[in-house]
């Protein structure tokens, strides 16, 4: 298998790399690879040329040295390897490997600025997500304060072009409700020459509050994360929690557990039909879309007791049992909702003004969106069957299944007509579950949260992708340190390839067409 | 004038625009009075009766406008909010009726701000001069047999002479708000208005050469017989598109994309100078739609009814069908329209043109 | 900065044009959080906000003159909300919605750098709406309180409370 040949090529060609077998039921990964400084570059190559993505690059402070920790996986073999890389403290300096994986350039960004590690040969090492003025490294367990040859990497502004192009800045203040993003677009004309990102305007110190609250005094925030498909956030930390401590849930909660967040996936489809479609100009389809999804909210709110950002699932299970007028609700939902489609095909499917703006805009091919790190509907839009309830099942998709909804070029279209399809999925999960509920308890107890030392990682599909959390536990009840994988950070990376080029209807359509939530970007 | 508002703050709108609306009001009670038999002329004897005439047609007309405006708000929000699963303005009044003129009251009050560096006589023309082509496309529309202001010859001519001036209202506009997106608007709409006036005479022309004449009363009374949808049904659609696209309405809104360039070529505006704009669209909604039913439904050809009635009924379904445009389809995006335009309508209209010509030759 | 009221004063035309301004809130489009999926949702057919005429959303600050604050605010996006603030012309009014822009919400721990505790550490705000994230109700609640601030006269009453 892929795992095995790319280890054999690791250890033939840099043997000063250790590699170490790890048990996944605890861990979350299969192998765990401790590697230096001065090797990474090369490894990185090696998992290129086999064909891995790069999932997540994350870095921890254990107060002596700081540690990077780099996840890879892979379409075919997904089995998750994590290499470690380990820095000093006083003078943290490791080689960049953006030229060989251009997702992980802005990882590294996000934790140069944090932390203060300086990465060599990257193309523009500046600060992503704080604002100006900050001058200690937020996320370091002691105040460090930023020396003074660092401060002017602190602006993430390019300067001085030549006079015959101009810049267009959208945003943050849009009216087309994606949120807090700002973009500088370098123009040429109406075509765009680069797009640069801004981000961090919705900046909350997710992060460094884990770091502060106990686990179950964190657990509200987890969904204010993804506030649209806040189930899978919920769920994703949950599982993680009790994989790590070894927790088992009763298989009622397992099946409501994916009745709720198949159904949030719905809802966040939705919301995104109705968003996309009011940037493109048709304003009725958003009304239409929302009146759907307030049937799935008053559902939710029935045994969450939330419309939107929901604590649901708790260690051990469910908060709540769920009783007779929510299975009859759903089934009705069911029925109604089969019937719904097909307005949505015949108002915007069809519509000859839709599909120009849509057909072949916004191409990912496969090698940008395994270099970039690309998940979920985009990545599977451009023909890659890949998704993670599949892959790597977790609760009750074991005995339930999921069909997979698999596009072919990857344009705007294939990414409204893949969610599209992935809504009826949903339906059809829903449907299966709904019949095979099995009776139970709802909740096993647990009286004391104390995880072993260790880190873990967990992965789910949420409505935009794979949604990772890494956990570093110091055996206390406060995490030691907790990243999040957020699928919206990594499809924007691809963004600046894509838009080159494009007038700027199309950037908003190809924007639009990504399916972002900002805050999960931001943190 | 800047010393008086500084000095009075926006008490100065409140009072000029008392003195004007009394000056209104007397107008209005002039025409009743002359309705109702009073020898009212005797005041304007000296100028003769065309002069009462054209004095009493403008006053109509102005009131008109206005309450046009008034009633279109309503019904666009009305009829979006039943399109999309909701009800409308219900609270403001029965039936949300009074909801528009809350809007323009609450307009009037609003502080007129101009920001510091924009081209200031260009910046005050810009909505004044949008309103002209408005007012003067009334004096030809005939609303009846003899409900017309003024019966020029030449009546199309002149009203698409005058809806040039719009486009240069909209460039002004974009171009003295010294602001990128507002400049952006306005140029996109220029280009937008030039690409689409061409299809739009070209399809009114094949029923001027049916019709024989340019004035619009002629035309009216040339189809006694039949209307000339029935005759020029691909004129009827080229004319309708082109409608659309000269009122910036979507699909062709890209001038005041909300989504792209937060507001287009209005952005600057605020207050009464921003209702202008407003008022401007919805009252050239209607007279497109007044020439579409004069050119090609017939005008006010109907059997029972009076002949206004049949002719607001045409005209209103016509500005319900492009308010029921604007909450269907998506933008188009610019190069495709210009595409649109330039390669497929002018070419089937030239086509049309040419066809009818040669039909009514033989 | 203040703004010096007009001189000459008509109390009924003062109390028409309150009326007006009341039944004709133009919000602005600026949802920053969590909370503006809820201002859409209240928007949307179900909890319609056209009813009492406020659901024209103008996306540029000039036209409008009602801004709800919706979601967390951080020293990023700061300026940006005071900018938008002075460019609406007066009178306008503000809207504080959720718990994030009343006083930081959920996200205030000991030690945080980067989010400002409420929006009226900025900017004068009218009606306060708490919630995490309140439901579509409450903003219209909110929006009828905020007429009654104008008009002094409540739309739908409600019943006094004895305690």
């Amino acid at each position: 298998m892929v795992a095995e040949q790319l280890i054999e090529d690791i250890r033939s060609s840099r043997p000063g790399v250790e590699v170490k077998e790890v048990p996944y039921e605890q861990r979350g990964y299969w192998f765990d690879l401790s590697t230096g400084p001065e090797d990474i570059e090369e490894v990185a190559r090696l998992f290129d040329r086999h064909g891995y993505y790069i999932e997540d690059v994350c870095c921890v402070d254990f107060k002596e040295y700081l540690q990077l920790v780099y996840h890879f996986n892979h379409w075919d073999d997904p089995r998750r390897i994590s290499v470690r890389v380990n820095l000093s403290a006083e003078d943290p300096v490791a080689p960049s490997i953006s030229n060989v994986y251009e997702g992980a350039g802005w990882h590294e960004r996000e934790i140069h600025e944090f932390f203060g590690v300086h990465f060599e040969n990257h193309p523009n090492l500046s600060y992503l997500f704080l604002h100006e003025g900050i001058d200690f490294y937020p996320l370091r367990k002691e105040k460090v304060p930023v020396p003074e040859e660092k401060k002017r990497l602190l602006s993430s502004l390019p300067v001085s072009e030549s006079d015959d192009v101009f810049f267009v800045n959208m945003g943050p203040q849009h009216p087309s409700t994606h949120g807090v993003l700002r973009l500088i677009l370098k123009m040429n004309g109406e075509y765009i020459e680069r797009a640069e990102p801004v981000l961090g305007y919705l900046h909350r110190m997710q992060e460094k509050m884990a770091e502060n609250r106990t686990y179950l005094k964190y657990l509200p925030n987890a969904s204010r994360l993804d506030y649209v498909g806040a189930m899978s956030y919920n769920l994703c930390y949950v599982r993680a929690m009790e994989r790590l401590c070894g927790i088992e849930v009763p298989p009622r909660a397992e099946y409501v557990r994916v009745i709720a967040v198949e159904l949030n996936r719905i809802a966040s489809h939705l919301l995104w039909l109705g968003t996309y479609l009011l940037d493109l100009g048709a304003f009725t389809p958003f009304l239409y879309a929302f009146d759907d999804r307030e049937q799935i909210l008053d559902l939710l709110e029935g045994i969450t007791g939330s419309r939107l950002t929901y604590c649901y699932c708790r260690f051990g299970g469910l908060y709540n049992d769920v009783d007779e007028d929510f299975v009859e609700g759903v089934k009705a939902f069911l029925k109604r909702m089969w019937k719904r489609f097909k307005i949505y095909n015949d108002l915007v499917t069809g519509n000859v003004i839709f599909i120009h703006r849509t057909r072949d805009i916004g191409v990912i091919p496969k090698e940008v969106a395994r270099r970039y790190g690309v998940t979920g509907p985009n990545l599977r839009a451009s023909g890659v069957s890949y998704d993670l309830r599949k892959a790597e099942p977790y609760g009750a998709y074991r005995e339930l299944g999921v069909e997979v909804a698999v596009g072919e070029k990857g344009d705007a279209l294939d990414r409204y007509l893949v969610r599209l399809q992935e809504m009826e999925n949903s339906l059809r999960v829903i449907e299966r579950a709904i019949k095979e509920l099995p009776d139970g308890p709802y909740r096993t107890e647990v009286k004391k949260l104390k995880p072993p030392e260790g880190d873990v990682y967990f992965a789910v599909e949420g409505p935009r992708g794979e949604v990772g959390i890494y956990i570093v536990s110091d055996g206390s009840t406060t995490p030691y340190r907790l990243k999040w994988r957020s699928p919206s950070f990594s499809n924007l990376t691809c963004f600046p390839e894509i838009s080159k080029g494009v007038l700027i209807a199309d950037a908003v359509s190809i924007l639009g067409s990504l399916d972002l939530v900002i805050p999960e970007m931001d943190r | 004038m800047r010393a008086l508002r500084k000095a009075f703050g926006d008490d100065v709108v409140k009072i000029g625009f008392g003195l004007v609306g009394a000056g209104f009001v007397a107008l209005l009670v002039l025409l009743l009075l002359g309705l109702l038999g009073m020898k009212v002329w005797k005041l304007f004897a000296p100028y003769g009766r065309e002069a009462i005439r054209a004095l009493v047609g403008l006053v109509g007309v102005l009131g008109f406008v206005l309450f046009n405006a008034l009633l279109l708000v309503w019904a666009e929000r009305k009829v979006a909010g039943h399109m999309q699963r909701r009800i409308g303005p219900k609270e403001v009044g029965p039936y949300g009726l009074l909801q528009s003129i809350a809007d323009s009251l609450k307009l009037l009050g609003k502080e007129i701000l101009t920001p510091r560096f924009v081209d200031r006589p260009l910046y005050y023309l810009a909505p004044i001069i949008v309103f002209i082509p408005v007012l003067v496309a009334f004096v030809v529309i005939p609303f009846d047999a003899r409900l017309q202001v003024r019966d020029i010859n030449v009546g199309i001519v002149l009203i698409l002479a005058f809806s040039s001036l719009n486009v240069i209202a909209i460039l002004l506009a974009g171009w003295s708000s010294v602001n990128k997106y507002s400049l952006i608007g306005g140029i996109r709409s220029v280009s937008q208005n030039i690409a689409y006036e061409i299809p739009l005479l070209l399809s009114l022309l094949p029923v001027i050469l049916l019709a024989g004449s340019l004035s619009m009363k002629e035309i009216v009374e040339a189809q006694s017989k039949a209307w000339f949808v029935f005759y020029q049904p691909i004129a009827f659609i080229i004319y309708f598109i082109c409608a659309v696209a000269e009122t910036n309405r979507t699909p062709f809104d890209l001038p005041e994309a909300e989504s792209e360039l937060v507001a287009g070529f209005h952005t600057e505006y605020s207050g009464m100078r921003f209702a202008m704009f407003f008022l401007a669209e919805f009252t050239n909604v209607f007279i497109v739609s007044a020439i579409a039913t004069t050119f090609f439904l017939g005008g006010y050809k109907g059997p029972v009814l009076p002949g206004i009635i049949w002719f607001f009924i045409k005209s209103y379904v016509l500005v319900f069908i492009i308010m029921w445009f604007r909450w269907t389809f998506p933008r188009v995006r610019f190069d495709q329209l210009l595409n649109f335009s330039w390669k497929f309508l002018i070419p089937l209209a030239l086509a049309n043109l040419i066809v009818t010509g040669w039909c009514l030759k033989l | 900065m203040e703004t010096r009221g007009p001189i000459i004063r008509f109390a009924l035309l003062e109390k028409v044009l309150n009326l007006a301004r009341a039944n004709s809130l133009w919000p602005i489009t600026f949802g920053l959080a969590c909370c503006a999926i809820e201002m859409m949702c209240a928007a949307a057919s179900r909890f319609d906000l056209d009813r009492f005429g406020a659901n024209v959303f103008r996306p540029s600050p000039r036209q409008a003159d009602l801004m709800i604050v919706t979601g967390t605010i951080t020293k990023k996006m700061a300026p940006a909300i005071v900018t938008l603030y002075e460019q609406m012309p007066s009178p306008k009014w503000v809207i504080a919605y959720g718990n994030c822009a009343i006083s930081g919400g959920p996200f205030v721990f000991e030690g945080q750098y980067n989010i400002i505790e409420g929006i009226d550490k900025l900017i004068p705000v009218d009606v306060y709406v708490p919630g995490c994230p309140p439901r579509p109700e409450a903003l219209i609640e909110g929006i009828i309180k905020l007429e009654e601030k104008i008009t002094g006269w409540r739309r739908f009453p409600v019943a006094e409370r004895r305690w």
